[in-house]
């Protein structure tokens, strides 16, 4: 397997003083569904922001097939970025705007500024749009407004929306910590599909093990901001629990 | 440390006010009732000792009411009834001192001579003429041309404000030095400009570009604009940051994630209080005609001129029914955009 990514000493510290990350060494191969765990404020979110540089590391290296990421600005950093979807706990649509728009969201990186605003996507990217609604199952909810759906469909519409970037890279960031069981399942189906399917490699922050075990390949874990495990998913014994989560942790399952 | 300095400055100033306000109003005006000698800025020696005497007194004690103010924390016992006591010695002093400053005279407002004074002047202005019909006609006309002036003002406003929000929200600029600069630089003109009120942009108006409807429009125009910019910016600096990763996440460019992820978040804010702007700026419209900026405060302040107070109380009724009108019209589109 070749390289997606490589990250080498990765360290970020916020402006207050929070050292989030303190020197992370991580590979992730093409084609990969990595599941990152830990407790919250292990640092999960701010490695997955790192990836796509939403989050600047303050040092270290992250190269994206070879190409250092870190110091890429402006256009090169936004073409970087339309290379990679992302995910997140609370859906993060547009609430006020239709489902269509929000999928449409997705190519506003290859539409001109002018064009976007004044609402003027291709007839290409409307017919892509409409058809990513389908492989998500919601195509008859496309001028709904965004707000109108339950949770699970709202993360299927940015599912829908990652899905106009094709992206080699999808990062989700805790996808389905506000659904129910039996949503959290058919949201993390769409990201297997992705995966198998289409080739995506899948960093995923997750907090159900029964998730990880289900549907990732390898799983880092970190604490505090360190890499304390790496793996397969079924090599997390008991004690490695206690280790990740802390001497008082219990397992909850979710099936 | 730095609490300690600042409750110590409190103390001290709370000892100088006292000082001043107990001996030149309670003594002089109150106990002696004379006039007190004629201030002079030495004098702020003297009183300051006081106050310096003060802090140091209530501090040396426990009981100083500047470090209850800046720690929050609570003495008790009789320090605490101490600290209690003072903040009523200042409500009380203060009020005195605003009663002898405003001049309240009971006499001036009840003597038979006034009273008759004021009888006569309600008996016209509540007994409107409406048998003028050249009257009536020149006040819808003037009204209209009040509503026009407010709705101008509202409307040039409404896209400078637009963008100066942008550039005055603090979520938007605080990338790096320059846009930090021009946040900072933006919200203190804006401030300084709003903190003038319209009546007096009104007369510097009327001195650039002559009397009449166009410099009362420019006054409301220049106050609405920094008033809307204050009040869309502090809705810009609400909103959810979700949306904007996300956008952001797809490779979008700044004025798309502005567009895609902010505009729809304050857009029915922005409406509602640009309604609500036209809703004052009517109100503001109907005072700005008395210093020459045109519409129906033009004709009030010519009829009260010549006392004429049946014309004068026609024009008001009709000021009250038009705002009357204008606040329940803007108040019911408002609920109806939630």
């Amino acid at each position: 397997m070749s390289a997606l990514l490589e990250i080498d000493g990765l360290t970020k510290t916020y402006a207050n003083g929070t050292r989030a990350l303190k020197g992370i060494d991580v590979r992730i191969d093409e084609g990969e569904f990595l599941a990152v765990i830990g407790l919250s404020g292990s640092g999960k979110s701010t490695f997955l922001r790192c990836l796509n540089m939403l989050v600047e590391p303050s040092s270290g290296s992250i190269r994206f097939r070879g190409h250092e990421v870190t110091s890429l600005r402006g256009q090169e950093l936004r073409e970087y970025r339309r290379g990679i979807g992302m995910i997140f706990q609370h859906f993060n649509l547009v609430k006020r705007r239709t489902v269509l728009e929000n999928v449409l969201a997705g190519c506003l990186s290859t539409t001109s500024t002018v064009g976007s605003i004044t609402g003027r996507f291709s007839e290409q990217d409307r017919e892509q749009a409409l058809a990513n609604l389908e492989i998500v199952g919601i195509r008859e909810k496309a001028d709904l407004r965004a707000d109108a759906l339950s949770g699970g469909q709202q993360q299927r519409v940015a599912i829908a929306r990652s899905l106009m970037q094709k992206p080699a890279l999808l990062l989700a960031d805790e996808p389905v910590a506000s659904l129910d069981p039996a949503t959290s399942h058919s949201v993390m189906k769409y990201l297997e599909y992705m995966n198998k399917e289409l080739g995506t490699t899948v960093v995923c922050n997750l907090h159900f093990l029964s998730l990880v075990r289900e549907y990732s390949t390898r799983v880092i874990a970190l604490r505090d901001g360190q890499v304390v495990f790496e793996g397969k998913p079924e090599q997390i014994t008991e004690q490695w629990f206690k280790e990740i989560y802390g001497e008082d942790a219990v397992e909850v399952e979710i099936r | 440390m730095k609490k300690i300095i600042q409750a110590f400055l409190l103390d001290t100033l709370t000892g100088l006010y006292l000082a001043i306000t107990l001996h030149r109003v309670l003594w002089f005006k109150v106990v002696r009732s004379a006039d007190a000698p004629v201030f002079e800025w030495w004098q702020v020696g003297p009183y300051a000792v006081i106050g310096l005497v003060f802090a140091a007194l209530v501090t040396a004690a426990g009981m100083s009411p500047g470090r209850r103010v800046v720690t929050g924390e609570r003495a008790s016992g009789f320090r605490a009834s101490f600290i209690e006591h003072i903040g009523w010695i200042l409500i009380v002093s203060t009020f005195v001192t605003g009663w002898v400053v405003s001049r309240v005279n009971v006499l001036d407002l009840f003597s038979q001579q006034r009273l008759d004074a004021a009888g006569r002047l309600f008996r016209d202005l509540l007994n409107p003429d409406f048998g003028n019909t050249q009257l009536l006609s020149d006040t819808v006309t003037s009204i209209v041309e009040t509503l026009y002036i407010a709705f101008m003002a509202t409307a040039l406003a409404l896209p400078i404000s637009f963008v100066l929000a942008f550039l005055s929200a603090r979520n938007v600029m605080s990338q790096n030095a320059l846009t930090r600069g021009v946040y900072t630089v933006l919200r203190v003109v804006t401030n300084f400009t709003r903190s003038i009120e319209p009546l007096v942009w009104a007369v510097i108006f009327t001195v650039w570009v002559k009397v009449g409807p166009f410099p009362g429009m420019l006054a409301l125009c220049v106050h609405t604009i920094a008033s809307l910019a204050k009040q869309y910016s502090e809705q810009i600096e609400e909103v959810d940051r979700g949306p904007l990763e996300a956008i952001e996440a797809t490779g979008a460019r700044p004025l798309q994630v502005l567009w895609f992820a902010v505009v729809p978040q304050v857009f029915i804010p922005f409406l509602s209080f640009t309604i609500y702007r036209w809703d004052i700026n009517v109100r503001m419209a109907t005072i700005i005609g008395l210093v020459g900026g045109g519409g129906i405060g033009s004709m009030l302040i010519q009829y009260q001129m010549l006392a004429d107070w049946r014309s004068v109380g026609m024009i008001v009724l009709v000021i009250a029914v038009v705002v009357w009108i204008m606040d329940y019209v803007s108040a019911r589109i408002r609920e109806s955009l939630r």
